[in-house]
């Protein structure tokens, strides 16, 4: 990364040491009643009482709505009112109104990282509607674990940077086209980059499309066309990104051109040169089956219309090893000096299009792909069955040229297989039926059988393409193709199916036979680190709200690159992520989020653990050995934090010193009934909160401690909760390995579970008071047993509780003094079951 | 043994199953089924899955254990195991069939299922070989009660003959 980026540099005072010296903390806490939601079980005004008593509070106010315009204005005007500089809002999860309360206190002048939510519905009153005394008392040991962290909360600056309104597009299949014409159309600059000599894809190959069968390079050609001509695109073929760095909206790009050896611009596509050309090449647009020219043009309609010299096959361009073509080209286009060359350029946003690969028939062996010369691919078929292909349309076998009599297609080939993609396809089910019509369509006496697993005809029109196929006489068996044999003499093919609905082994012999090959992710092999699934396409931002976004911003997916996909919905996406990436092109500037880690320099022992663990590449150590974070790259999970040895990291909103102070409180009274729990934003929180909205009942002893990312989670949290006493501690994320929002957060807190447990082995701690687990969005029921079998774990007393061992005398004097500290205030309040805190030594301090 | 290993089997037999999505490509791959259509392990599996029981046919005792099927399936169900455990549970249950106790018998009587021939001692001899040494049925017994493969084979006795009565 060579770019500066807008923050500045990690450098500098660590911030957190500036809270501490802040004059006066004035915070504000409102507890919600969410009509009876909450009210009916909490009793919120012994909640509002209570949370007068804690350090630092100077207003507290009940709501019956908070959320609604007054309770929201209520807010304002007590900030103006009271000075307040903290707000804890207590009603529902931070994931539905966090926002809503940002937007209120901004509006009302203070800094919205300053407004923090305690989760008293979905983690109190909708999960413990039968035990309103303990749930009260949950609700205000929640509300003192904000309180606590307000205290430390720190103003985070509200960034944005501006934006470079051009647009990199790689791959320019037919998703890469649709997204650069659409860009350019609405005015922005497109760099589209592509692998091949000519744009298109494998739509540019295919012969007829379904589900209409209209020729697919007569509705291609013309869009071809139009990419080259149109003046906001420039496009690059031959090439491929070499490096990608900077942020959304200030990509710094280069590419790497191939040498084409053919100049663009005189080449007026003549072909004289391929008559002289001694070389025979396979050729890679009819599929091997023919032979084309070291130097060629994929085909007819290629764009740019123009030759290229495959240097590998070439004898040499000079006149002594051969040099034929340029001898023969009367518009002087050859160029044998020509060399790659690199183009650098600046981008706001990137679109990946590069689209998919037709999975690998010889994956397969038991269908004799590559031994039975009759045996081909779906992909051989479209060359074999088109004009401008070997057989100038004419449908033969490869063995003998013969038309065949009688053809198979066998579906699922290199598709649900676990040995080579275990999902579905989606688009050779209807490649299939549109193979046999076009084999109908031409030969009407040809008999062909369709061998599938299950037909899933499922987009628009599908059906029509299927009835119409039993109309023509196409026989559909439902069975997948156990194996192909050969007849040595004839070379036709014996193909051995259980016909599933009869339970009836089926032999039949057929001249032909076409596997309906699936696709096979190519997604990964590029300069940016996108997550990918395992079968290698680009993982999208939300699988339904956030289709064509990625999790690095300004980084957008489309077509075949995201999953298999036929070219509808290929440019249906495309269009959409070039609407998602004009927003940030047309807006000039973007906002990004101001919770990004730094580095406290004179902590940081320069051990580098940090970078390998940030997933966005976003810490790199300068030549002073220096390691800082480049704010714009870092999306805030904290696994470096997670891991620093030293502590050296600065994670705004989820310090060591807010989250220590959380569990401090959280453990102030009857600790060893108590289970900390951490869960992570995105998954395992969600999930808590799925079990409070389905009003899912179990025991009151959870304190829920959210993080971004559960590798934001430290070794250090869980020792320092059994040190104070804790009965069980909860490690909770997205499910392993890659459900996880930041990538890899979870592998590496998974990583720390060794290490927590070796810890609590050396001090007498049972294993079972230590769970890490995986919850989704969608576990609400998971959540619930977990916190019900917890529960069981802490009703034995802790046998063992440790003495710090790294802590000073100082501090373990502060927890003794701490415990009579409480003693003594739940004196003065004089409540038999005081819900009083005051753990810390901080709290009880600022109080006096 | 008892009841509870055999749910226990019957369990673990069904999570194996699972993944099974009927497609058919064990069936069209088995030698046997070609000429047996009895033996079909995709029913076998299906059966395991859908009806949750074992199938009471018996038709598993024809696979011969090539692993073909094993081999093909897409979804990496162990179908060659799937059927073995079908046997050793009908087994127990005393529903082998009558042949494969009779051999089961006869090696325990004579410790080898087939027995060295003459000619072949003889060849042996002729080439200078040492003699192969002779089965001690006193060694397999032992094993097959070691194994409780007696106790099974004792109980399918008993349930041929009951059946012949
Ligand atoms: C045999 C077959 C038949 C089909 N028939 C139909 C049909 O009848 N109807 C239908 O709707 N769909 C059909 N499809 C599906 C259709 O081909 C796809 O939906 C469509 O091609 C997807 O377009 P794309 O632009 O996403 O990907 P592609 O067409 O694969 O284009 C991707 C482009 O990106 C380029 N590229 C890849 N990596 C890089 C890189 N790193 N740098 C630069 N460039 C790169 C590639 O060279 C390629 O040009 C068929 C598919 C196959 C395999
Ligand atoms: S689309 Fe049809 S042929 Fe392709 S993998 Fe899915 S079910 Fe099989
Ligand atoms: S690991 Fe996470 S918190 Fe740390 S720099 Fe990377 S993105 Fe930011
Ligand atoms: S091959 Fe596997 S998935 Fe297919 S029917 Fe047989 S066991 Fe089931
Ligand atoms: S292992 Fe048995 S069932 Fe499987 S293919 Fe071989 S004979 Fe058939």
């Amino acid at each position: 990364m060579t770019t500066s980026h807008p923050k500045g540099s990690s450098a500098g005072p660590p911030e957190a040491e500036v809270v501490s010296s802040e004059p006066e903390l004035r915070i504000g806490v409102f507890p919600c009643k969410c009509g009876k939601n909450i009210g009916a079980v909490v009793d919120i005004d012994a909640v509002a009482e209570y949370a007068k008593t804690l350090p630092g509070v100077v207003h507290v106010q009940v709501n019956t709505y908070t959320c609604a315009d007054p309770g929201q204005r209520e807010i304002q005007e007590a900030i103006t009112q009271h000075g307040l500089n903290r707000i804890v809002v207590a009603s529902c999860s931070p994931t539905m109104h966090e926002d809503t309360f940002r937007k209120t206190v901004k509006a009302a002048g203070l800094n919205p990282y300053l407004c923090i939510m305690t989760n008293i519905r979905e983690h109190v009153s909708w999960v413990h509607q039968h035990d309103p005394k303990s749930a009260t008392q949950k609700a205000m040991d929640l509300i003192a674990m904000s309180v606590a962290k307000a205290a430390t909360l720190v103003a985070q600056p509200e960034l944005d940077v501006p934006v470079t309104q051009a647009a990199l597009i790689v791959g320019a299949g037919v998703a890469g086209m649709q997204a650069a014409l659409d860009l350019a159309d609405a005015g922005f600059k497109v760099h589209l980059v592509e692998r091949q000599p000519t744009i298109g894809g494998i739509m540019a190959i295919l012969d007829k499309v379904f589900p209409q069968n209209d020729c697919s390079i007569c509705i291609l050609g013309p869009k071809m066309v139009d990419v080259a001509k149109h003046p906001n695109i420039s496009l690059i073929t031959m090439a491929e990104v070499e490096s990608i760095s900077g942020y959304v909206g200030n990509f710094e790009v280069r590419v790497k051109q191939r040498p084409r050896y053919v100049d663009m611009d005189k080449c007026t596509s003549c072909g004289d040169c391929v008559e002289v050309c001694p070389v025979d090449v396979p050729s890679r647009t009819d599929q091997n089956l023919t032979w084309q020219k070291a130097i060629q043009i994929p085909f007819p309609q290629a764009v740019p219309s123009s030759y290229f010299i495959d240097p590998e096959a070439c004898l040499g361009m000079d006149l002594i090893r051969c040099g034929k073509c340029i001898d023969r080209c009367e518009q002087e286009a050859i160029i044998p000096s020509d060399k790659a060359k690199y183009i650098d350029f600046d981008v706001g946003v990137i679109i990946l299009a590069t689209g998919f690969k037709p999975a690998d028939p010889s994956k397969t062996p038991r269908l004799g792909w590559g031994r039975f010369p009759n045996v081909i691919t779906t992909l051989e078929f479209e060359r074999l069955i088109n004009a401008a292909g070997p057989t100038e349309g004419k449908l033969v076998r490869p063995s003998d040229l013969i038309k065949p009599t009688s053809v198979a297609i066998a579906q699922c080939v290199g598709s649900r297989d676990i040995g080579t993609r275990s999902a579905c396809s989606n688009y050779c089910c209807a490649e299939s039926v549109k193979c046999a019509l076009l084999i109908k369509e031409h030969y009407p006496d040809t008999e062909v059988t369709i061998y599938y697993q299950d037909l899933r005809m499922h987009g628009k029109y599908f059906e029509d393409q299927y009835l119409k196929a039993r109309e023509e006489g196409v026989k559909f068996i439902r069975g997948r193709v156990g194996e192909i044999q050969q007849y040595p003499d004839t070379k036709n093919l014996r193909v051995s199916v259980e016909d599933t609905t009869h339970n009836k082994l089926s032999m039949e012999t057929f001249d032909m036979v076409i596997l309906s090959m699936g696709a096979e992710g190519a997604a990964g092999d590029f300069p940016l680190p996108i997550s990918c699934t395992s079968d290698s396409f680009y993982i999208e931002s939300h699988p339904k709200l956030k289709p064509v976004d990625t999790s690095s911003a300004g980084v957008f997916i489309c077509g075949g690159a995201e999953s298999p996909k036929d070219i509808r919905d290929s440019v249906i996406q495309a269009s959409a992520a070039a609407g998602r990436a004009a927003i940030i092109l047309q807006k000039g500037r973007y906002p990004i989020e101001a919770l990004s880690a730094k580095i406290m320099q004179d902590l940081c022992s320069r051990c580098g653990t940090c970078v390998s663990r940030c997933p966005y590449g976003a810490i790199s150590q300068d030549g002073t050995g220096k390691f800082t974070i480049m704010g714009a790259l870092c999306q805030a999970c904290g696994t470096c934090a997670g891991d620093c040895p030293q502590d050296a990291i600065y994670m705004p909103n989820f310090t060591s010193q807010q989250i220590e102070a959380q569990i401090e409180t959280a453990l102030a009274e009857n600790p060893s009934d108590k289970i900390v729990a951490f869960a992570c934003a995105f998954c395992s929180y969600r999930g808590s909160d799925l079990a409070g909205v389905s009003r899912m009942q179990y025991p009151t002893n959870a304190r829920v401690i959210r993080a971004m990312c559960s590798g934001r989670y430290s070794v250090k949290f869980a020792q320092k909760a059994f040190e104070l006493g804790a009965g069980a501690v909860l490690y909770s994320g997205c499910h392993l390995p890659a459900d996880c929002h930041f990538q890899t957060g979870n592998v590496w807190m998974a990583k720390r579970e060794p290490r927590i447990r070796g810890w609590m082995k050396r001090n007498n701690i049972e294993d079972e008071r230590f769970r890490v687990e995986w919850v989704s969005a969608g576990e609400g029921k998971k959540w619930q047993t977990i916190m019900t079998e917890m529960a069981n774990a802490v009703k034995t007393p802790r046998k063992n509780i440790p003495t710090p061992k790294t802590q000073t005398v100082a501090k373990s004097e502060k927890s003794a003094k701490s415990k009579t500290k409480t003693t003594s205030k739940d004196k003065q309040a004089g409540k038999p079951r005081s819900p009083s805190k005051g753990a810390s030594q901080k709290k009880t301090t600022r109080k006096k | 043994m008892g009841e509870d290993f055999q749910r226990n089997q019957l369990k673990e037999l069904k999570e194996t199953a699972l993944p099974c999505f009927q497609c058919g490509v064990c069936s069209s791959s088995c030698p046997v089924f070609r000429v047996s259509p009895e033996l079909n392990p995709r029913l076998s599996v299906d059966s395991i899955i859908s009806r949750g029981k074992v199938p009471s046919e018996g038709n598993e005792w024809l696979c011969a254990y090539c692993l073909m099927c094993d081999q093909r399936c897409p979804m990496g169900v162990s179908l060659a195991e799937i059927l073995m455990v079908i046997k050793n549970i009908s087994a127990r249950e005393g529903k082998a069939p009558p042949d494969v106790i009779e051999s089961a018998e006869s090696l325990m009587a004579d410790g080898c299922q087939s027995p060295i021939s003459s000619r072949s001692e003889k060849q042996r001899e002729d080439m200078g070989l040492p003699k192969l040494p002779r089965a001690n049925p006193a060694d397999v017994q032992m094993l097959f009660r070691a194994t409780g493969a007696a106790e099974v084979v004792e109980l399918n006795r008993k349930a041929v003959e009951e059946a012949s009565e």
